[in-house]
């Protein structure tokens, strides 16, 4: 029984680590670095041409897990592998923790489907 | 005169020449009446015209069709924090998401362009007019 208890919370603590696998950047170096996405995302993150996505508010697990699959060709983008390449790991967490913390106009779709409301 | 339809049949020669010519006496008068406008006018009407096109070139989705078609979005997309399974991250927010970028990743989708499996599965079932529906739904939802 003991040691069934102590497998569980081994599992615990690892099922829990493993959420954890992005770390959190610094927002306010994020804005520094982010100056060339604000051309086309808005600096306050909300891109006005609708063929840019908003990305204020927007999860900052997923901008960083976005910005490296457009950099390591995952995602196919001449424009945003040509921003991404200069940016580091560092880079990356810090412009994700910046965009997420704004604002957002974004939400899930919690509410928003047929027969909701 | 019997009613005529200049593209149809049952309809003389002499009824579609008086039809089309009418419909040139309408189109001489609007430049006419262009003509005679002012600059402010002009103006006004110039920018009309622009914004018109502008609004026009793609067409415009139906927001309720979307609606429907998201339903099945909402299985992930619409639980907030929602984990991908591997690796593990955030499923992103769509709703109120700019809509030329909607369609845009759609198609990414569907070409290979985005790689992600279900993603690439769901864009599949869809059709561009699906797509343009989802679009319309999406970014109206913006908060």
């Amino acid at each position: 029984m003991k040691s069934a208890l102590t497998v569980l919370s081994f599992g615990a603590v690892l099922a829990f680590a493993s959420t954890q696998v992005l770390a959190r950047g610094n927002a306010e170096n994020g804005k520094k670095k982010a100056t060339t996405c604000f051309a086309c995302h808005g600096a306050d993150g909300n891109a006005v041409d609708p063929q840019y996505p908003r990305l204020a508010g927007q999860y900052d697990a997923y901008i960083q897990q976005v910005l490296h699959e457009y950099k390591d060709g995952r995602r196919n983008n001449a424009i945003m592998k040509g921003m991404d390449a200069a940016l580091s790991d560092q880079d990356i967490e810090d412009v994700a923790a910046y965009f997420s913390s704004l604002p957002t106009k974004l939400d899930t779709l919690q509410g928003h489907i047929e027969g909701d409301k | 005169m019997r009613h005529c339809d200049p593209g149809g049949n049952g309809c003389s020669r002499a009824q579609a020449a008086s039809i089309l010519g009418r419909l040139s006496d309408h189109v001489s008068a609007a430049i006419v009446r262009m003509i005679s406008m002012t600059r402010p006018q002009l103006l006004g009407f110039a920018v009309a015209s622009v914004l018109f096109a502008i609004t026009s070139v793609h067409a415009e989705g139906d927001k309720a069709a979307g609606k429907k078609l998201v339903y099945t979005c909402a299985g992930c997309h619409g639980v907030p924090g929602y984990t991908n399974a591997y690796p593990q991250y955030p499923v992103p927010k769509i709703a109120g998401q700019n809509e030329q970028y909607i369609i845009n990743a759609l198609h990414g989708y569907q070409k290979g362009d985005r790689t992600h499996p279900t993603m690439m599965a769901q864009a599949q079932s869809l059709s561009d007019t699906d797509i343009q529906n989802i679009a319309a739904y999406l970014s109206s939802l913006a908060k």
